[in-house]
């Protein structure tokens, strides 16, 4: 019989992705392969002008067959491995069969302090790790590329 | 307008983290409500199977809005995130009259509840810009708004599909929170 925490690892995708300007709302960049596939790691060609926003969001939806009590994510940005920002968000319950959608928004860094795309190129990586309680449910990597 | 200048205006209150509630039945218009607060597109929303979740961070505050689905089968599930609530809004279909008793039943509850005693609530009387539409004072008057003492209330007629009304609700909104605290 499977345990508890294979029905929610097998029961858990993540669905899709995007960057946005959060100014306007404006998708940027929206994921098409599936992303679902953990340890994979999925790449997004971003348009550079993303650099030049304000502020950005960045938005995940996800699903889960099993209801989970004490859900969590840990999101890292990551500049060739060095950790440049990071999230926890505990969402806490999340019901059965449900799809759910986070999305975060942050100011970029000053202009004056902002490495130029040809430097971030190929360099960054966003790491989401998604949690119940103690249990790793799912890890997503996406790296960015600037075009 | 954008959820970092609401965020940076609330930012003059005392709170580090602020947690807003976005309830209502299904098809009330909270999805739409919440993304034209963000400036984003509203021509392609489908009912919410669980929760939308948007986070703002802006010099160490925190804003949470919490949507969480109306529907009839996920509403026993609302339950889960009452806790810690700073603000409950509470949207309307205006021009849903069939249901405008349903959905004063729903609120009477969640006014009830223990771990949201005391919260503020907003209620979007949503969807104005429908002419069947009913107006704010007569959803107040049917929700019995007028009795609640326990708290700080407020009615905003709003059209979420247009943003007429919405920012005169944060305006209250963000008066309230600094209230609060």
């Amino acid at each position: 019989m499977p345990s508890r925490a294979e029905d929610i690892m097998k029961g858990f995708s993540l669905n899709w992705m995007n960057l946005r300007d959060a100014d306007n709302g404006k998708v940027l960049w929206q994921s098409t392969d599936d992303l679902a596939t953990p340890e994979a790691e999925h790449e997004a060609r971003v348009p550079k002008k993303i650099l030049k926003c304000r502020a950005v969001s960045r938005e995940l939806n996800f699903s889960s067959k099993e209801s989970m009590e004490k859900f969590r994510l840990e999101q890292k940005v990551l500049f060739k491995g060095k950790c440049l920002e990071d999230w926890y968000f505990e969402f806490g319950f999340v019901i059965p069969g449900s799809t759910n959608t986070w999305q975060s928004v942050i100011e970029a860094a000053p202009e004056s302090q902002m490495m130029p795309a040809s430097v971030l190129n190929g360099n960054v990586l966003i790491e989401t790790r998604f949690f119940d309680g103690d249990l790793l449910v799912s890890t997503s990597k996406v790296r960015i590329f600037y075009v | 307008m954008g959820l970092l200048s609401l965020l940076r205006r609330i930012r003059g209150t005392q709170a580090k983290e602020l947690r807003i509630l976005l309830l209502g039945l299904d098809n009330a218009g909270k999805t739409t409500l919440l993304k034209s607060l963000a400036s984003e597109d509203i021509s392609h929303i489908t009912p919410t199977q669980g929760f939308n979740i948007k986070t703002v961070q802006s010099a160490g505050f925190h804003l949470n809005v919490w949507d969480i689905g109306g529907q009839r089968k996920i509403r026993p599930y609302w339950k889960n995130y009452f806790e810690n609530t700073d603000i409950l809004i509470y949207v309307i279909d205006s021009a849903d009259r069939k249901r405008l008793e349903e959905t004063g039943e729903e609120l009477t509850e969640l006014l009830e509840e223990e771990k949201l005693s005391g919260v503020p609530v907003m209620v979007f009387a949503n969807k104005q810009d429908l002419v069947t539409a009913a107006p704010a004072c007569d959803i107040a008057e049917g929700l019995n708004l007028h009795q609640i003492r326990d708290r700080e209330w407020h009615i905003q007629a709003c059209s979420a599909q247009t943003g007429e009304g919405v920012k005169h609700g944060i305006d209250w909104l963000i008066k309230a929170c600094s209230k609060k605290k």
